[in-house]
């Protein structure tokens, strides 16, 4: 799960961009930690999280989805992605959890000096850091900068080029909005680590720059 | 993929959803999957909702409205009739479906997504220790795929430098022989949307995997993107800042933070 590690963009654009993970150790702590990520996920919508989601029963954007059914449904060893697009709240979605004491590993991805500034103001220091460093071999088949941006957000690569740029085209001709493009294209992204609102803001740059 | 040609309208909606741009529509008017470029990630079939309409129905209107000089277009987010049919996979087929679609777990670490903890548990199960860092290279991402040719090339590359490839890792898994990073014959030919081979080594070795790493990125059609962890120092640092720097490579603004909140915590040494 890098799948968040290497998402793109300027530092002013990754300013709203944080996502929280919940990752129980398979051979160490996961046995019981059912109930502790259903709280995870309550702490997470309570500050309003603007996705959340997980591998099996995917993001809570998907059509349908009830949410707190979602949360009960979740059993032992489950992990679990959600995104909030400001620091403000990051910083006390961070301090509860520290409250509640969950003794479950806990990621962020963002913007490293932002997250550091944060751990301190809660009271702790970060653990272990990953950095990406950037992409290699075959640059020449990436698509533009963009599609890029938007493309990892997923990390996963569920959301397609081809789909990225067939939104884009959608919003043009305004056969859909910006929000409501963003919402499909988040649908693709399993794990609810995809922010919907970067993407609108992305794809109402592009339009705006194309028009 | 499967697209079940009775019911395919050709309507064109899986087309852009295709992760791997493996669906074109063929010369009857429906749509067909190019298998060897399938990567088995499933995103056409949850994403696209089956409207279940009756495939005689939906020709039916669209040449009335054809008459009209009038176009249907479906809404972006339907198969209108269904026609989307998940295969069942066997061996080697079935890895292309775990390493690309993140609701299938990998069978040797239990875990879905790409299959690997990495850092992210780092203060319960001790992975990377001080004076490590931890090197990942994933091939096919973004957006391009990758076939575990390309993955055994770069990991052969890298194995010259006597790394430690994580062996709850599932491309290490699927190494016959980790000393030197082949690959078991039979799934070279298989494709997938992204794999990562996971290492560590100690500080003083990583200016050699990253010339390992640089001279093998020459032999692979595919893209890769690579990222370095560590241990912070009890103040926060993050060591492999100095380590990589000095190397002349720029570090992303971005990355991924561990807040050391699990327990019960790993003790080093």
């Amino acid at each position: 799960m890098t799948n968040t590690l290497h998402r793109r963009g300027t530092p002013d654009s990754l300013k709203n961009d944080y996502v929280l993970f919940f990752l129980p150790a398979k051979k160490v702590n996961a046995n019981g930690s059912g109930s502790k990520i259903q709280e995870f996920m309550r702490i997470c919508l309570k500050y309003g999280t603007v996705n959340m989601g997980d591998g099996r029963q995917g993001s809570v954007l998907r059509d349908g989805v009830d949410l707190q059914k979602y949360i009960a449904d979740k059993k032992d060893g489950e992990m679990a992605a959600a995104v909030f697009t400001d620091l403000d709240t990051l910083q006390k979605v961070i301090e509860e959890l520290i409250r509640a004491d969950l003794g479950i590993s806990i990621n962020v991805s963002g913007l490293l000096q932002e997250v550091q500034g944060c751990c301190r103001k809660a009271g702790i220091e970060r653990h272990s850091v990953e950095h990406s460093l950037g992409i290699w071999g075959a640059k020449d088949r990436l698509p533009e900068r963009e599609v890029l941006e938007v493309n990892t957000l997923c990390g996963h690569g569920m959301v397609s080029f081809n789909l990225i740029r067939k939104m884009l085209e959608y919003v043009k001709l305004r056969r859909l909005t910006a929000k409501k493009a963003a919402n499909i294209m988040a649908k693709c992204c399993e794990c609810g680590a995809f922010n919907p609102v970067r993407a609108e803001q992305l794809l109402e740059k592009m339009v705006k720059r194309e028009s | 993929m499967k697209i079940d040609k009775e019911k395919c309208v050709g309507c064109g909606n899986c087309h852009a959803v295709c992760t791997m741009g493996a669906i074109c529509l063929e010369e009857d008017g429906k749509s067909a999957v190019n298998q060897d470029e399938c990567v088995e990630c499933n995103t056409c079939y949850r994403v696209l909702r089956n409207e279940g309409y009756a495939p005689w129905f939906v020709r039916a209107i669209r040449k009335v409205l054809s008459t009209f000089r009038l176009g249907y277009l479906a809404e972006v987010d339907v198969c209108p009739t269904g026609a989307l049919t998940p295969p069942e996979l066997e061996w080697p087929r079935n890895l292309r479906a775990a390493f690309s679609d993140v609701s299938v777990p990998h069978a040797g670490t239990g875990l879905a997504g790409r299959g690997t903890e990495e850092i992210k548990t780092n203060e319960v199960t001790g992975r990377i220790r001080r004076g490590e860092a931890g090197i990942v290279v994933e091939l096919g991402r973004p957006g391009i795929g990758a076939t575990f040719r390309d993955v055994e090339k770069v990991a052969m590359a890298m194995a010259r430098v006597g790394p430690f490839f994580e062996p709850m890792n599932p491309v290490t898994q699927l190494m016959t022989d980790p000393r030197t990073g082949k690959m078991k014959e039979e799934i070279l030919g298989e494709k997938v949307l992204s794999a990562i081979i996971e290492m560590k080594v100690t500080k003083d070795k990583i200016p050699d995997a990253f010339k390992a790493l640089e001279e093998a990125q020459k032999e692979v059609d595919t893209v890769i993107s690579v990222g370095i962890s560590s241990r912070c120092l009890p103040d926060g640092t993050v060591p492999h800042e100095e380590w990589v720097r000095k190397l002349g490579y720029r570090l992303s603004p971005n990355g991924k933070t561990n807040l050391g909140l699990g327990r019960p915590r790993f003790q080093e040494d």
